[in-house]
């Protein structure tokens, strides 16, 4: 006699299903749980990407010869960091809320990645500190921090994507480090220039990709 | 093909597709779980014992700190369960005359 055998002789405690409601039952509930505890990537592309686009944006319009904004230097990179706070913010706070109760083989792995993320901009912290102490002006502090991040933000969405075997983030990943590339090339002012709208602009593309992708 | 009456309950039905929609090694603590079946403690309490008998769900007992803590996931076997119940239930929506049709070809 199997367990299922056993269990068939007590009485039923709920009301007796038919398969159309246990098929719907079974949908209604899974389509739940995605939507709890998955990372939603539509959210994080578009408020990284909004915040590439702004704050790379306001760094360029000051940094070029003729400003287009009247803005003083410290202002437009204060204005970056807050964006770019703001974007990690909504993210640690998203990641807490859909992997929150979740234990296990996805937590550890999930934990592992973010411990990645979290030091590597640790060190752009430091580099930035370094960078100010050796006095270094405007030009190498832009090509170095915006171009070492964000070649570090292209590795890690592609590392993502292998990990998770998310196509999506993969291929964003490769167009962050293309165009990360292309903007280190470019050279000062204009690579905030290229970040702002090929970066920002491709995560932007990134998150309607991935709702896209839902869609069907 | 009869259905697993193990699972084939709108309460456990539930649990195994939330345990199931996670990965494999994947847990989820008994609040969450209870937060995503809308049920009481002793609801799902009563129902997980049943599945846990079967050997379709492991409860971890444990403590996080002084805080006891635990933790339930579906089995291998509760997996497989899972999915053969889902196949019988295919095989009983299909109607009847599609099945006999894709029989004749055979």
């Amino acid at each position: 006699m199997t367990p299922a055998d056993e269990h068939a002789l007590e009485p039923d405690d709920d009301a007796p299903l038919d398969p159309a409601q246990s098929a719907a039952l079974i949908a209604e509930q899974r389509a739940r749980v995605v939507e709890a505890v998955d990372v939603d990537a539509r959210l994080l592309f578009g408020v990284w990407g909004t915040a590439w686009l702004l704050g790379f944006g306001v760094l360029w319009a000051v940094a070029v010869d003729e400003p287009l904004i009247d803005l003083a230097p410290q202002y437009a990179g204060l204005a970056f960091g807050l964006l770019l706070v703001s974007a990690a913010v909504v993210t640690a706070v998203h990641l807490a809320r859909r992997s929150g109760g979740v234990r296990g083989s996805s937590a550890t792995q999930g934990a592992m990645y973010g411990w990645a993320w979290a030091l590597t901009f640790t060190g752009y912290g430091a580099m930035g500190y370094a960078l100010n102490a050796l006095d270094a002006g405007p030009a190498l502090t832009s090509t170095v921090m915006s171009g070492g991040s964000a070649l570090a933000v292209g590795a890690l969405y592609m590392a993502g994507g292998a990990i998770w075997r998310d196509r999506t983030q993969f291929v964003l990943g490769v167009w962050v480090a293309a165009v990360t590339i292309v903007a280190i090339l470019v050279g000062y002012p204009h690579l905030l220039a290229v970040m702002a709208l090929a970066g920002g602009g491709g995560m932007l593309l990134g998150a309607v990709a991935e709702q896209v992708r839902r869609r069907r | 093909m009869s259905l697993d009456p193990v699972i084939h309950s709108q309460a456990r039905l539930r649990i195994m597709t939330t345990l199931t929609a996670l990965g494999e090694g994947d847990r989820l603590t008994f609040p969450r779980l209870q937060s995503l079946l809308d049920t009481t403690a002793g609801n799902l309490s009563t129902h997980l014992r049943k599945l846990e008998d079967a050997g379709y769900v492991a409860v971890h007992k444990g403590h996080l700190g002084r805080v006891p803590s635990t933790q339930v996931e579906a089995t291998r076997a509760g997996r497989r369960a899972f999915e053969d119940y889902t196949a019988a239930l295919q095989a009983l929506l299909t109607p009847p005359d599609v099945q006999q049709l894709s029989q004749e070809e055979r």
